[in-house]
């Protein structure tokens, strides 16, 4: 009892019977989840498995979800938009009622969420997972429209088409230049594993073109295994130039397609460039972001140490040593999932498990993986233990990593939104 | 609960040898850190096709296939590395729920 007045206390800063007027009227208790990518689905369809009594809602503003998993692989062409476009209608027939407007508005005190379509949700408990938005600017010369000529394929969906299709047009002997961003953002490995999907394009179709990134890191997720794999796979056709080599981009100039580094200005025939990012709109709006436009959560529970009864998960929230990664959002919203149901209950959220696993593909049938399991420390989400594949391993642990990766995309898009 | 048991005897073992009056350390239950397993490994509804299926998977088996992998007796492209964040009893509760699904 003394646990859960404490809790209750503490978590809602409020009377209990204000806080949750569904619970007070003996209503079933209402979660609102903002978000149906891969924190949010996951996080709706396991609040209703633990709680059949629930009323979940979800929030989605478009009608298909167009998953950033595999879609490098439309772009190098081993794969198709088809594979990566999924529908709310699986996790809909388990009882979660999904809506498909954009949320706009948050008020914590009074505990609704506004669609813009007029609509105003009540909730015991929100959930928002609203993945990124990009920080239009924050780069010279990149906003909306320099994203129509130079594409940043960073959500997919028309801009993986874009992206592919500029490829497609470009001649044998251009250049494809990547410009990767700074820490933190989306999918560490992702601009690297997409050079080597671009290069398994072009090394069949463009021989004679090549590959430059552009990269203001001086380290990056997966790298020694990058490096193995472009020499391996791609000899020559990828150059990588990092922070020490003057490759932190300052300025893009979509009209004369060219970037400008410290390293000097480059012409491209294909220019992607992966923006700053910041937390999806709606955690700005709901006061749940900091300064720099990440969410601060207890990582025991993913609710917000600013705004008391929302939750944030996925690439939205800042959890310590997980990368933003869909098996990380997939894995916090679990977590988030079950502390919500103990907080409905009055009882104390159980100790959650964290876990991520990456998988990169850079060629058919060659693959390689990051993974790690985390725990909840009062300094925030710590690895427990974890590591990349080895380096030099023969040709047929590879391929086995590749087919884990296809595995792994069943698995999550099942527990997801299946 | 069988496996929840496990947990907490692991727990309490752990505590009496270093002699603390401490409170336990907090442990996630094996049901959570079993339901990041399903994300590769599936319920047979995902449909994997490479990865191996957990449910109904011997307990022994697991257990020797898991300390095998911590302890660097077993090769592994990934396992490895993911075992080493248990202890003996972690996987004890992990086999006994995964042998019971
Ligand atoms: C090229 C690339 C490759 C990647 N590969 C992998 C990989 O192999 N493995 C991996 O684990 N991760 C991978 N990722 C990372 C992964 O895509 C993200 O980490 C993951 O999508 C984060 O989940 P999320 O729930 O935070 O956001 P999302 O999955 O983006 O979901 C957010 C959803 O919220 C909706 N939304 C936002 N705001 C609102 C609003 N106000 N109202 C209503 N709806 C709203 C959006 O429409 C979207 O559907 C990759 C990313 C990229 C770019």
């Amino acid at each position: 009892m003394t646990t859960r007045r404490t809790f209750l206390g503490a978590s809602l800063g409020l009377g209990a019977t204000l806080a949750l007027p569904n619970l007070a009227r003996g209503a079933s208790p209402k979660v609102v989840v903002v978000g149906g990518g891969f924190g949010g689905g996951t996080a709706a369809r396991y609040v209703k498995m633990l709680m059949p009594a629930a009323e979940v809602t979800l929030v989605e503003r478009d009608k298909q979800f167009v998953t950033c998993p595999f879609s490098n692989y439309v772009i190098g062409g081993i794969e198709k938009m088809q594979t990566i476009t999924h529908g709310y209608d699986k996790i809909a027939k388990r009882g979660v009622k999904v809506v498909h407007d954009e949320a706009v508005g948050v008020d914590p005190a009074a505990r609704k969420v506004t669609l813009k379509g007029g609509r105003v949700l009540d909730y015991d408990r929100l959930v928002l997972s609203p993945g990124i938005d990009f920080v239009w600017g924050g780069l010279e010369g990149y906003d909306e429209a320099a994203a129509e000529i130079m594409p940043h394929a960073w959500k997919a969906g028309p801009q993986t088409v874009l992206l592919r299709k500029q490829l497609e047009a470009m001649r044998d002997g251009g250049t494809v230049i990547i410009v990767a961003p700074a820490n933190p953002f989306r999918c560490p490995p992702g601009p690297y594993e997409r050079a080597g999907m671009i290069a398994w394009y072009l090394k069949k179709s463009k021989p004679k073109s090549k590959i430059l990134i552009f990269d203001p890191k001086e380290t990056f997720s997966k790298q020694a295994l990058f490096f193995e794999s472009y020499e391996n796979l791609y000899p020559g056709m990828i150059q990588w130039i990092g922070g020490k080599q003057g490759g932190k981009v300052t300025k893009v100039d979509s009209k004369k397609m060219t970037v400008e580094a410290e390293f000097g200005e480059e012409k491209g025939d294909v220019i992607n460039v992966v923006p700053p990012q910041r937390a999806g709109r709606i955690a700005q709006v709901a006061g749940v972001a900091d300064e720099k436009g990440w969410c601060p959560i207890d990582p025991k529970t993913m609710e917000s140490t600013k705004v008391k009864g929302v939750h944030v998960v996925g690439d939205a929230c800042i959890a310590g040593a997980m990368p933003k990664s869909g098996t990380s959002a997939n894995s916090q919203a679990r977590n988030a999932a079950a502390a919500i149901v103990a907080m409905l209950q009055g009882k104390e959220p159980p100790e959650p498990s964290y876990a991520n696993t990456c998988y990169s593909i850079v060629a058919e049938g060659y693959g390689f993986s990051v993974t790690a399991m985390y725990s909840a420390t009062p300094e925030g989400i710590k690895e427990i233990a974890g590591g990349v594949s080895k380096l030099k391993a023969p040709p047929k642990d590879r391929d086995l990593e590749a087919a884990y990766a296809y595995d792994w995309y069943r698995g999550i898009m099942y527990d997801a939104l299946g | 609960m069988c496996t929840q048991r496990i947990v907490l005897v692991g727990t309490v073992l752990a505590t009496a040898a270093f002699g603390l009056a401490a409170p336990a350390p907090a442990a996630p239950t094996a049901e959570t850190i079993a339901r990041n397993c399903v994300v590769c490994h599936g319920p047979k509804e995902a449909g994997q096709l490479e990865i191996p299926k957990l449910a109904d998977y011997p307990a022994r088996k697991m257990i020797e296939m898991m300390t095998g992998f911590r302890d660097g007796q077993k090769e592994a492209t990934i396992m490895n590395r993911i075992a080493k964040a248990f202890s003996d009893e972690q996987i004890a509760a992990l086999a006994a729920y995964f042998a019971n699904r």
